[in-house]
């Protein structure tokens, strides 16, 4: 047994809280979990304008940039700015991931083969709108139980 | 499109794929699986967690850890208080800061540690004790909070004392425990936004003691018995907490007719 449970969520920023809340909620089926320090004596007291989006076990706290971000090529779908997020759906649901992508715009590089060894299936690769990479897995090991994950309403 | 299902994995780059598996292996405390089971952009590292999550280590040349102009990049491993205790420990051995830097800002019973990994990618460690979701009393007798005729329709009284507001609705009174209902962060009232917030989490509640719609969804805020004695003197015990599912006009204490006003009327009439 490891000695973490889970990645309960992670802090990122954004250029555009709408914009990221219409492309997490909208493409990739997030819930808007709250708001958090929309309270200027907050902000001044160091607290990060975000929004939390709930994707399943996982939450994306997402805030605000204090300064433009520098963005990766246009043309880079694949990447990581230092870490990417790998998000699963059931494999019979994955081409339909792949058709809300296109209907959605996104564009996307893909579907990537995985070592048969391993526990991953295919990839699809894309970005937020702020240049934060991301990606798509079906997993060779969906029927597998592992510890369930903990109540994410604590955190 | 179809909801993902959950969260997958991490993929984190690192310029020294030995070297990083061996801190998420010793210090995190994660199971390594294995090299190379995932296509990537170099040489892969595949370690577990206890729940279907994964972390990818993969090594690159170059590691940019924070993104230019960003804040508050951080990826949070949830551990159990026992993990975290074991945890805490390793860390200490190997010389790591366990220090708290934003202990102001949680829950009580809310445990928390930073910690970045040799490339300089940042995590929070964090767990949290029971106390974090325990009903909370103080057990320090009733408390005079004034006479009913203090408090004008509509106002929020906080009383340091007991952590308790007292709210004055049009119908009534009611005591509202400030220990939130997500995890026991203290709330404060904010007159400008007429609600109750928690600085730890972003809870918001309305003077009912309910979760705003589009805030964070938690139940009703914990009420504290009222009484009002014949002189009209409000009286709240702390010591005890009640427990809702949503708001209830009979969880009104409601005054008597017996206000000043009343016994000033009534003062009058005798004159």
């Amino acid at each position: 047994m490891a000695e973490a449970e889970t990645l309960s969520h992670s802090g990122i920023c954004v250029h555009d809280l709408k914009e990221a809340e219409d492309f997490y909620c909208g493409v990739l089926g997030a819930r808007l979990q709250g708001a958090v320090n929309f309270f200027t004596e907050d902000t001044l007291n160091g607290r990060s304008v975000h929004q939390a989006y709930a994707l399943g076990d996982f939450l994306f706290a997402v805030a605000l940039a204090p300064d433009f971000m520098p963005m990766p090529p246009d043309e880079q779908l694949k990447g990581a700015m230092g870490i990417r997020h790998a998000f699963t759906v059931e494999k019979a649901a994955f081409n339909q991931v792949i058709a809300g992508l296109k209907g959605k715009g996104v564009p996307f590089e893909g579907p990537v083969d995985h070592p048969e060894a391993g526990p991953f299936g295919q990839s699809v690769y894309f970005k937020d709108p702020s240049g934060n990479f991301l990606e798509i897995v079906w997993r060779r090991d969906e029927d597998v139980v592992y510890a369930a994950p903990p109540d994410l309403d604590v955190g | 499109m179809a909801s993902v299902d959950g969260f997958s994995h991490l993929v984190v780059h690192v310029t020294d794929l030995n070297r990083s598996e061996a801190f998420y292996r010793d210090i995190i405390g994660l199971d390594v699986i294995g090299r190379d089971l995932v296509t990537d952009d170099g040489p892969n590292s595949l370690l577990a967690l206890n729940t279907r999550q994964r972390l990818v280590l993969v090594e690159v040349p170059e590691v940019t850890a924070i993104r230019p102009n960003s804040s508050t990049i951080h990826h949070a491993w949830l551990l159990t208080i026992d993990e975290f205790q074991r945890t805490r420990e390793r860390m200490k051995k190997a010389g790591y800061d366990v220090d708290d830097s934003r202990a102001q800002f949680r829950a009580m019973g809310e445990n928390s540690m930073d910690i970045f990994d040799p490339d300089g990618h940042r995590y929070q460690i964090q767990a949290y004790a029971p106390e974090a979701t325990q009903v909370i009393t103080e057990d320090i007798g009733p408390i005079a909070c004034g006479h009913v005729d203090d408090f004008a329709v509509g106002s929020v009284k906080t009383f340091v004392k007991g952590k308790f507001c007292l709210v004055r609705l049009p119908d009534g009174f009611l005591a509202l425990s400030r220990w939130c209902t997500h995890l026991n962060g203290l709330l404060s009232w904010k007159q400008e936004h007429w609600e109750f917030y928690c600085p730890m989490h972003g809870a918001r509640f309305d003077r009912r003691g309910i979760a705003r719609p589009k805030g964070r969804p938690c139940p009703p805020l914990r009420l504290h018995p009222v009484s009002i004695d014949d002189a009209g003197v409000v009286t709240v015990d702390p010591g005890t907490a009640i427990t809702r599912s949503d708001f209830d006009p009979s969880q009104l204490t409601v005054p008597a007719a017996t206000t000043r006003e009343a016994e000033t009327a009534q003062a009058g009439k005798g004159a």
